[in-house]
């Protein structure tokens, strides 16, 4: 913050300073030109009385024009030729101008320069917050796994437990390393995506089998809410995706949508396909907490935690969306999302490249 | 006959933490209500009353600061233990700000939650108890007058006092041994606990807010006196 301040005050003083050089540059040059213009007036009319002393001392008008070209000599006239004040005052001008060109480029520079190096730091700075960020929340999210199995092995350690009761424990100290290794996949999982590390496969993958498959590991977890999960997908419709990570987008929607449904008391997740000539579109709709339609693009976004009170210490690490978008990304499809506003549930919209045909 | 078991309400969102404090605070003889949501916390003191709030900071659609300070602004004196992942010096403050009593960060022991679960319960307990009968549930010094139940008071002006439910125990402690040296450390022990804040300097804080509220010049205490080096003491007639 100090750091951007000095940042700011330097380039403020470096812009005022240029202003007032430049501004000094153009006065100094333009004072010159009308200088060098006065003395060339003064010369001329010098000029033009020598012209007219020597016609009166009876020098032939051709003489006097070789000897002093810049007079025109009519009869017994002798004026300066035509021209050479506005070509004097045109020469002004010109040079006028181009200091004000020079000078103006010459700011517009320094403050591109200026600009392109606040945003250089900005970037920087919100990489280093985004660490911290970073580092914060994994702290914390690890934190309750932890807390969790530090009470349940101290529990077992303090009290004569039945086997019924410790293995509840047992089950509940396994079921939060779990949750451990699911976080540490997620973080690992995100910075291969950002590096891109990821290399992913495109084959026919079977939606209705896939989507099965992760929602009968979360239906204990769903029902344990109070969340019903209802799929109306065509047994036929195949995706072109890797197996894998159609696995992982179908979980962290799911997952998603199981977290926003239960702060509300329970409630019902909806998976459905829809299929056009060549995509397959598949919603997830949730009746849980909603979010703003504002805050829509930052859902993807890392870190994000839209979550009112600071978000459920329950939910993720905020990088199951952002992993989403990702890998979608990579495989030639897209997420979408999109909700009323707070308390009126969401749809998460995934869409694939069509494989095969729907009966 | 036996007393009924002092009562929790536990709010916390993560389930497993949640069912394992609850397990142990019942293997503790506590009966204990469960909740994972903060605005729930605030409606449940609509119609119940417990002895003890465990509150999680980090909850679903209401965090457990605002919850405390809400509770606080609608009279709710409960005690509240804080339990956080946060456990940096700023958010310990801002949780002792907000109206909570004790701060604890997770990952912890459990002999030390209980520890302070008993702790907190039984500071209540005294304080609740010894303002059960008429005689103790009112003070009446210099025009003076606190109320201990409902954590109001009349000061000598007139002007109505809303206590805190600390301000109120310090009383409390102080009118119990009228004339006699109250140590700085007995009253941290009596009203906070063990270990809750670092210094003595908090309870001179709290004799100075006692001093505004009841003093007619809070500059030249009569009721309230400092005792260099030990503590206070509380005389309900004023210095001679």
């Amino acid at each position: 913050m100090k750091a951007a301040r000095v940042f700011q005050l330097t380039a403020l003083l470096l812009v005022f300073v240029s202003v007032v050089q430049v501004g000094w540059w153009v006065f100094d040059q333009h004072s010159r030109a009308n200088d060098k213009v006065r003395q060339d007036r003064e010369l001329y009319s010098q000029q033009a009385a020598a012209g007219r002393a020597l016609m009166e001392a009876g020098v032939p008008a051709e003489r006097i024009k070789a000897m002093l070209p810049n007079l025109a000599v009519s009869g017994t006239a002798v004026v300066l030729a035509p021209g050479i004040l506005s070509s004097l005052e045109q020469e002004q001008r010109k040079r006028l101008y181009q200091y004000l060109w020079e000078g103006g480029f010459f700011l517009l520079a320094l403050c591109v320069c200026i600009g392109v190096i606040a945003m250089a730091l900005r970037a920087e700075a919100r990489v280093v917050k985004e660490q911290d960020n970073f580092l914060a929340l994994v702290s914390h999210q690890f934190k309750t796994p932890l807390a969790s199995l530090q009470l349940s092995l101290e529990t077992m350690a303090l009290r004569a437990l039945s086997p019924e009761q410790a293995r509840t424990l047992i089950d509940r100290m396994l079921s939060d390393l779990a949750r451990m290794e699911a976080m540490v996949s997620q973080i690992l999982e995100s910075a291969r995506l950002e590096r891109g590390q990821v290399d992913l496969k495109r084959e026919p993958v079977r939606l209705a089998t896939a989507v099965a498959r992760v929602v009968s590991q979360l239906e204990e977890r769903a029902s344990s809410d109070r969340i019903s999960i209802s799929t109306q997908i065509p047994e036929s419709v195949e995706v072109l995706a890797d197996p894998l990570a159609v696995d992982v987008a179908v979980r962290n929607i799911l997952e998603n949508a199981i977290s926003a449904v239960a702060p509300v008391g329970g409630g019902t997740i909806a998976v459905a396909s829809r299929c056009s000539a060549r995509e397959v579109e598949l919603a997830v709709r949730d009746s849980g907490v909603g979010f703003r339609p504002s805050d829509r693009t930052r859902l993807f976004q890392k870190f994000t935690r839209l979550h009112a009170g600071g978000g459920s210490s329950y939910t993720g690490t905020g990088l199951g969306l952002f992993i989403v978008k990702g890998l979608m990304q990579r495989a030639g499809g897209r997420v979408s999302a999109h909700s009323e506003g707070l308390g009126q549930g969401a749809e998460f919209v995934l869409v694939w490249p069509l494989a095969g045909e729907p009966t | 006959m036996s007393e009924p078991p002092k009562h929790i309400l536990l709010v916390e969102d993560d389930p497993h933490l949640s069912a394992g404090l609850a397990e142990n605070l019942r293997a503790e003889g506590f009966s204990v209500d469960m909740l994972s949501d903060g605005q729930r916390a605030v409606d449940y003191f609509g119609e119940s009353t417990a002895d003890l709030i465990v509150l999680d900071v980090m909850l679903p659609s209401m965090d457990g600061f605002t919850v405390c300070r809400t509770l606080r602004e609608r009279g709710t004196n409960t005690p509240v233990l804080f339990l956080t992942a946060r456990g940096d010096p700023a958010d310990r403050i801002r949780g002792l700000e907000a109206g909570g009593d004790d701060y604890l960060s997770k990952p912890f022991h459990l002999q030390e939650f209980l520890l302070r679960v008993r702790a907190i319960v039984r500071r209540w307990t005294w304080y609740q108890k010894s303002s059960e009968a008429p005689h103790s549930a009112t003070l009446r010094f210099a025009g003076n007058e606190v109320d201990f139940r409902a954590f109001r008071a009349r000061s000598w002006n007139g002007v109505e006092q809303e206590l805190t439910e600390k301000e109120a125990m310090i009383l409390k402690v102080l009118a119990e041994r009228p004339g006699e040296i109250v140590s700085r450390e007995d009253l941290l022990e009596r009203v906070w606990g063990y270990d809750v804040f670092p210094s003595t300097r908090t309870v001179d804080n709290f004799i100075l807010r006692l001093r505004k509220r009841f003093e007619r010049d809070p500059a030249n205490p009569q009721h309230f006196l400092t005792v260099w080096g030990v503590g206070y003491r509380f005389l309900m007639d004023g210095q001679a």
